[in-house]
């Protein structure tokens, strides 16, 4: 009786693993056609000659060995750290200036709600159109800030070439992108403040810690694990820039491939270039994607939390 | 746990690889923005019936034809053509989709390529084609029961030969030519070098030096030559870049680099970019320009007897100019094809008749639409005759003359029997016999599928010479260093 019994439980909790197994079947199946065949698909293809159509002759290490030589993939790499850099200190200086002002239990400002939609509106519009907004705003010739620049009387002499030297052009794609992305650090980082126990500041207040003491000893330690989700996705996202640089510039990253970074080479063997080199983008897909893995590892670790 | 975070960095990762994965041919691009860019529209037969007879094609009684037909164009032109095909054959629905032509080729590729058998006429401009037929997406046209060689005599021969494969095989043809010529002012001509006539203005863009030279003379009258140093580019070059797998970087394409860079040093141009609201408000009258000589200015001038303050040197412009002002000037030329005919009369406003159209310093061609039939149309007879329709019927050309208001047919009884056909908006010349002759000293041996890319490598070498950046030999060095990375395969010797 207890055999059949212990029979039946098994019998139940194999059942009930077979549900569960059939409730997450739809995410498998999308999962391996959109995210599991195109990435192993990229990897047959890395080692192929293949041109987006025909036959796929299989050329061995060659393309990975091209990626290894060719300067202008370390160009596009130099790049993407150039305008990624700026970018990022800006984007999350400015979320973390925003967190410390709003997370403050002194100045309790009011219309939070508001104040967070605001900023978080440049990430609902388009990239086309900010791309589009920004170009005609900092035409050399004729946009709004070079001629109101020029009318204050900030800038004599020649406009200001935002779009066409190739030393501004970088930091101007820095600037646009963090003003897009602020918001969304702000978000996450606000989230995380708000996750943190009120007590801990009472208490800090009651002990009598001053603004920066709190935010320093209690604010910042519980923030940790938030700043670590959010650096390592602005760093994955930095890496993968692509629209903004693409959209000011061309996919050859004018001025002078100043603004060409690193999916933009890709794009343009993949994409842009006649014939097209599929295999050779796929080597630089793989390249990119060590290039992240390796890194995000050392973000880890430098952050502390390996364990 | 050390296992977990490397899984979820491998994840992480995978969204970077799955980009490169949608270039194959199984898959939808991952930058997807066409659908901003794509326009769908389908026209149903109207209760009109087929309005005369097809004075050169051999054609089913439009009666006859039924059935739905699906077009992939980049050009707004199908879309147009497509509600006259639909108009004319009461029993024909037509299905328009028009992508913009920097998604094009990849929406085909992963359509046709993934055996999409929905789509019935695909286009192509000259420079994707190769590549496009060399995928197999074109039908061969030479088979029965088209026959397209029979039509040969009819179109202009450049265009003709575009449409063929790398075996000569017919595979697409286009209803339009795009030969290049200068636009021209004939108010401006007229005053400073006393004639307007197009022979002799041509004359004035016969080469590269006498560009220069007659930009120096307007210069002199206040005028600027063009509105941008591009718009030579139509004409640069004497042959292909590629020959016998070989880049060949021939004598002219130097002396077009040395001519971007005098004209823009020397202040001859508007320095508008091309296809920005400055550039076309040239073509209505002054646009505001930047220029080394300012009027009240006494800057001295260096041993070569060049002014010493020059725009495109921005230190010493800023350091020498503290009363910076805009100054004023009407452009008197722009290079363009055939088809600016259409750009200028949407532009030109108040100056409309004071235009004229005259050839440059070579015979050079750019864009065109070409139509064909997809491989994997299961409705070819039916694309068959909107092709021959839209290219090979000389009633769909009076009817596009007229419609287009001045776009330049590839029929060629159709251009000769407007050939005497005046367009106001150049004093009234007879553009369709000057595109007829410039088109018909096009050489199409010259073109490559490798042209985009090495010409804009060219373009980017041009431009850091005329800026300043970099010295001749640099940025024809920069120039090879970056087609070898582009082309490995190519033999390059510098």
């Amino acid at each position: 009786m207890a055999a059949t019994k212990t029979l039946n439980q098994k019998k139940k909790m194999r059942n009930v693993n077979n549900t569960a197994y059939l409730m997450i079947l739809p995410f498998v199946i999308v999962f391996l056609i959109f995210n599991v065949y195109p990435v192993l698909r990229t990897l047959q293809i890395s080692f192929t000659n293949y041109k987006g159509y025909g036959d796929m002759d299989f050329a061995g290490i060659s393309n990975y060995v091209r990626v290894f030589k060719d300067k202008y993939f370390w160009i596009s790499l130099w790049n993407t750290i150039k305008i990624w850099v700026p970018n990022i200190i800006l984007q999350l200086g400015l979320a973390f200036l925003l967190t410390i002002v709003f997370s403050d239990m002194k100045y309790r400002i009011k219309g939070l709600a508001v104040f967070r939609a605001v900023y978080y509106l440049p990430n609902i519009i388009a990239s086309t159109s900010i791309a589009f907004l920004f170009q005609t705003l900092l035409d050399w010739r004729y946009g709004s800030i070079n001629i109101a620049l020029r009318q204050l009387g900030i800038v004599k002499g020649m406009p200001i070439n935002w779009l066409g030297d190739a030393h501004i052009a970088p930091f101007v794609i820095s600037v646009i992108s963090a003003w897009q992305w602020f918001g969304n650090s702000f978000i996450m980082l606000m989230a995380g403040v708000q996750g943190i126990n009120k007590d801990y500041f009472e208490a800090a207040s009651i002990d009598g810690a001053g603004r920066w003491t709190t935010f320093a000893k209690i604010t910042m330690p519980l923030l940790k694990p938030i700043m670590l989700y959010v650096s390592i996705t602005s760093f994955i996202g930095g890496l993968q820039m692509f629209d903004m640089p693409f959209l000011m510039g061309t996919v050859n990253g004018n001025p002078y491939g100043s603004t060409q970074t690193m999916i933009m080479y890709l794009y343009k063997f993949g994409f842009a270039t006649r014939p097209k080199q599929v295999g050779y983008a796929s080597a630089i897909a793989y390249v990119i994607f060590f290039l992240i893995l390796i890194v995000s590892v050392v973000q880890f670790k430098v952050m502390g939390q390996e364990d | 746990m050390k296992m977990k975070k490397v899984m979820a960095l491998v994840l992480a990762g995978m969204m970077t690889v799955s980009l490169a994965a949608c270039g194959g041919k199984d898959t939808t691009p991952a930058s997807d923005s066409s659908a901003d860019n794509t326009n769908t529209e389908t026209t149903t037969p109207a209760d009109e019936s087929n309005t005369g007879d097809d004075a050169t094609a051999d054609e089913t009684p439009a009666a006859e034809l039924s059935g739905n037909l699906t077009i992939w164009t980049l050009a707004v032109d199908l879309e147009d053509m497509g509600k006259k095909f639909a108009e004319e054959n009461p029993g024909v629905t037509v299905d328009t989709t028009v992508i913009a032509p920097a998604d094009y080729p990849t929406k085909v590729d992963a359509a046709i390529g993934g055996g999409d058998t929905s789509v019935d006429i695909i286009v192509g401009e000259p420079q994707m084609l190769q590549s496009m037929f060399e995928a197999g997406y074109f039908e061969d046209l030479n088979q029965a029961p088209y026959n397209a060689q029979d039509y040969a005599d009819k179109i202009v021969d450049y265009v003709w030969e575009v449409g063929q494969d790398a075996d000569g095989i017919q595979r697409a043809i286009s209803y339009q030519i795009t030969p290049a010529g200068f636009y021209y002012r004939r108010d401006i001509a007229q005053e400073v070098f006393g004639t307007d006539d197009p022979e002799e203005i041509g004359k004035l863009f016969a080469d590269y030096d006498t560009i220069i030279e007659t930009g120096k003379t307007l210069k002199e009258k206040g005028y600027r030559i063009f509105a941008s140093d591009a718009e030579t580019n139509y004409f640069s070059g004497d042959s292909a870049w590629v020959v016998d797998g070989k880049l060949n970087v021939s004598q002219s394409r130097y002396d077009y680099m040395d001519m971007v860079v005098a004209l823009y040093q020397n202040d001859l141009t508007a320095y508008a970019a091309q296809w920005t609201a400055p550039w076309y408000q040239g073509m209505s009258g002054p646009v505001p320009i930047l220029s080394a000589d300012i009027m009240w200015g006494d800057w001295g001038e260096n041993e070569e007897g060049v002014t010493n303050l020059n725009v495109w040197d921005a230190e010493n412009f800023n350091a020498n100019v503290g009363n910076y002002t805009d100054q004023e000037a009407e452009v008197f030329a722009y290079g363009l094809p055939a088809w600016g005919v259409l750009t200028m009369r949407d532009n030109v406003g108040e100056t409309s008749g004071k235009w004229g159209v005259c050839s440059g310093p070579a015979y050079g061609f750019g864009g065109g639409t070409f139509i064909g039939i997809s491989s994997l149309s299961e409705n070819k007879e039916l694309a068959w005759e909107f092709i021959k329709w839209a290219t090979l019927n000389e009633n769909t050309a009076d009817w596009w003359i007229e419609f287009s208001q001045g776009d330049t047919v590839s029929l060629i009884p159709a251009l000769e029997k407007h050939a005497d056909d005046g367009n106001e908006i150049y004093g009234g010349q007879h553009l369709y016999s000057f595109w007829l002759e410039q088109a018909e000293g096009i050489d199409y041996s010259k073109v490559t599928q490798y042209d985009t890319a090495i010409g804009d490598a060219w373009g980017q070498a041009c431009t850091a010479v005329k800026e300043g950046t970099k010295s001749k030999e640099e940025a024809v060095n920069e120039f090879y260093d970056s087609v070898a990375a582009t082309y490995p395969d190519l033999i390059i010797e510098r």
